[in-house]
C-alpha cells in the first residue's frame, strides 16, 4: 500500500514528478497551475534537486534543454499562454531528442483567454506543440490519482523515445482535491543519466553532440524516424478506457474532466434504460483511433462528443474513425464556464431521445 | 450516500477552509470526497465558491450543477446561488448578513447570525467552524470526533488558543444544529 493523502491535482502531479525522478524544474506562474511550481520550490530541493522560477517562460523551457541534455530528469509546466511561449523550446527538444515532462494545466482561450478551466488546448496538444511537424506523446488523466500513475511514469516515455511528453489537464482537475495514493521514490542514481547525455560523456573523446541543428540529409532521416515513432506509438501505447460500449447505441466521447461529468451522466441514463456507452481517451496522442473506427455501427446511432470548450476540438479526429457511418454530435461549455451533471446530461439526452423519436 | 455542498461568500471569510476541513474529515472517516475551489483573481473581497461532493463509493463526477446543501455567507452570494439548492435540500445562511427574506418555500432553511456569535466568542475568524457545526448538528454527515481530531491536525502549528476557539466555535454550531436536526 502506498501512502494516500488528499491533495489538490497540481500538488499530486509534483510529487509525482519527484518522486518519478524528476531533479530539476524551471516554470514560470501563470493560473490555474501555480501550485505545481509553488510545491516544487521547496520539495525539489529536499530532495538535492534544483527548483528556477525563470524570468520568463522562453527562459524555463530552454533551462529544462539545458538539464535534459545532462541526463537529468527534467520538467516544466504552465497553461495554454504560457505553452504558446514554450512552444520554440518544446520543439527544440523534439530536434534534440531530448526527453522531459511538459504540464498544461488548461484554462479559457484564445489568447489570455481566461484564468478558469477549460479544455481549450487539445488542437494545440495534438496537432502542433511548435513548429516543425513534431508530435509528443499526449496524456490527459481524469483524476489526480491517474495524474499521479501518469507523471510518475512520464520519463520512462520520454526517455525510451528521446521525445518530450505531454501531460494534459484542464484547470479543475488541476485544483480539485482528491483522495491519492502515492508511489514510492524511485531511485535517481547521477551515474546512470542515459547514455546519450553529456554527463556521461565528459572526459570520453566522443564525436557526438546534443544539436538541434543538423544538415539537410541529416534531417531528413531524424524525421522519418520520428515518423515511424509515431507509427510504433499507434501499435503500442494508446490507453483508452471503454464503458458500457459493448451493446450501446449512442457512444460519448470525452477525455479529461468531460469525460467524468459523461460518465455520471451515461449511469443516469443507463438506469433509465438508454443504451449509451462512454469512449474515454488517456492517450489523446496517439488516438484511440480503433475503439471508435471499430465500433459495430449496424448498432451505434451516434456519437457524442462532450468537451469542456467550444467548438469541439476532437472532433475532426472522431470523424476520421466514423467515416460518416453515423452521425457525429457535440456538446460543451467554454470559456471559463464549467460542465455540469445536469448539463451534459440533459444534452446527451436530448440527443438520445431525439434519435428514437 | 452522495452528498454535495456548495460554501459560498466572498474571499476572506472562511469558505475554502470551511470546505477543505469538511471534504478532509470526510476522508478520515473512511469516505470519498472531492474538493473544487472557484475564484477570481483578487486575492480578497472577491466572490469565493467551493464545492464539495462526499460519497460512500468513488466519485464519478466532481461537478453536480445542483446541490444538496447551501452555504451561503452573504447576500451577493445568496442572489447568486439560491436557486442552485436542490428541492429537500438545505440552505444555511449567515443571518449577520443575510437581512432579507430567503424565497424557498420548498429547502430546509437554517439562519444563523454566526458573524455576531463569532465575536461573542471572541473571534469573528471562527465564523466558519460555526457554519460547519451547525451543518453537522443538522445532517450528521460527519462525525464531531473526526472533525475535532482534523481541526487538530490543522493548527497543530498554532498556539493552543487557535484549536480551543475553534472547538468552541463547533460547539456552539453544533447545537444551532441540532434544533434543526433533520429526520
Amino acid at each position: 500500500m502506498g501512502e494516500k493523502r488528499f491533495m489538490k491535482g497540481n500538488e499530486a502531479i509534483a510529487e509525482a514528478a519527484v518522486r518519478g525522478g524528476c531533479r530539476f524544474f524551471a516554470g514560470y506562474p501563470i493560473t490555474p497551475q501555480n501550485e505545481i511550481p509553488e510545491y516544487l520550490s521547496w520539495r525539489l530541493p529536499e530532495v538535492g534537486g534544483v527548483y528556477v522560477q525563470g524570468e520568463s517562460e522562453i527562459s524555463s523551457v530552454n533551462m529544462v534543454y539545458g538539464a535534459s541534455a545532462m541526463g537529468t530528469r527534467a520538467m516544466t509546466s504552465s497553461s495554454g499562454p504560457g505553452i504558446s511561449l514554450k512552444a520554440e523550446g518544446i520543439s527544440y527538444l523534439a530536434a534534440a531528442m531530448l526527453p522531459a515532462l511538459v504540464v498544461n494545466i488548461s484554462r479559457g482561450g484564445p489568447g489570455l483567454g481566461s484564468i478558469q478551466p477549460a479544455q481549450s488546448d487539445y488542437l494545440q496538444a495534438t496537432k502542433a506543440l511548435g513548429h516543425g511537424g513534431f508530435h509528443c506523446m499526449v496524456f490527459a488523466p481524469n483524476s489526480a490519482q491517474e495524474a499521479v500513475d501518469t507523471v510518475y511514469e512520464a520519463w520512462e516515455y520520454a526517455e525510451r523515445d528521446r521525445n518530450p511528453v505531454l501531460v494534459l489537464m484542464d484547470g479543475c482537475l488541476g485544483n480539485i482535491m482528491e483522495e491519492v495514493e502515492l508511489p514510492p521514490m524511485k531511485e535517481v542514481i547521477p551515474e546512470e543519466a542515459p547514455e546519450w547525455s553529456l554527463s556521461r560523456r565528459n572526459g570520453r573523446d566522443y564525436q557526438g553532440n546534443i544539436t538541434p541543428i543538423y544538415t539537410e540529409p541529416i534531417l531528413e532521416g531524424l524525421n522519418a524516424m520520428a515518423g515511424e515513432m509515431y507509427k510504433a506509438w499507434e501499435e503500442d501505447d494508446v490507453k483508452v478506457e471503454e464503458f458500457m460500449v459493448d451493446d450501446a447505441e449512442y457512444v460519448v466521447v470525452a477525455y479529461g474532466i468531460a469525460s467524468r461529468v459523461s460518465k455520471e451522466a451515461v449511469l443516469k441514463l443507463r438506469e433509465e434504460g438508454y443504451k449509451v456507452g462512454l469512449i474515454r481517451p488517456i492517450t489523446l496522442f496517439p488516438f484511440p483511433k480503433k475503439s471508435i473506427h471499430d465500433l459495430d455501427y449496424s448498432r451505434v446511432k451516434g456519437i457524442i462528443d462532450v468537451e469542456m470548450t467550444i467548438p469541439a476540438q476532437m472532433r475532426d479526429d472522431i470523424e476520421l474513425q466514423v467515416l460518416e457511418r453515423c452521425p457525429v454530435y457535440e456538446y460543451g461549455r467554454s470559456g471559463g464556464c464549467l460542465l455540469d451533471d445536469d448539463g451534459v446530461y440533459e444534452a446527451i439526452k436530448d440527443i438520445v431521445a431525439g434519435g428514437e423519436a | 450516500m452522495k452528498q454535495s455542498f456548495v460554501f459560498t461568500g466572498s474571499g476572506g471569510q472562511g469558505i475554502m477552509s470551511a470546505g477543505i476541513t469538511l471534504a478532509h474529515t470526510a476522508i478520515d472517516m473512511g469516505k470519498h470526497a472531492t474538493y473544487l475551489p472557484e475564484y477570481g483573481p483578487e486575492q480578497r473581497g472577491g466572490s469565493a465558491k467551493c464545492t464539495v461532493v462526499i460519497n460512500d463509493d468513488t466519485i464519478v463526477s466532481p461537478l453536480p450543477r445542483m446541490c444538496d446543501n447551501l452555504i451561503v455567507m452573504n447576500e451577493v452570494a445568496l442572489a447568486k446561488f439560491i436557486d442552485d439548492v436542490k428541492p429537500g435540500g438545505v440552505l444555511l445562511a449567515n443571518a449577520s448578513r443575510i437581512k432579507g427574506e430567503i424565497e424557498r418555500d420548498d429547502v430546509r432553511v437554517i439562519a444563523a447570525p454566526v458573524d455576531d456569535i463569532a465575536l461573542e466568542i471572541g473571534d469573528p475568524r471562527v465564523a466558519n467552524i460555526i457554519l460547519l457545526g451547525i451543518l453537522i448538528g443538522a445532517t450528521e454527515i460527519v462525525s464531531k470526533e473526526t472533525l475535532i481530531e482534523s481541526l487538530k491536525d490543522k493548527f497543530k502549528d498554532k498556539k493552543p488558543q487557535v484549536l480551543e476557539m475553534n472547538i468552541k466555535a463547533l460547539n456552539s454550531g453544533i447545537e444551532i444544529g441540532e434544533q434543526h436536526k433533520i429526520n
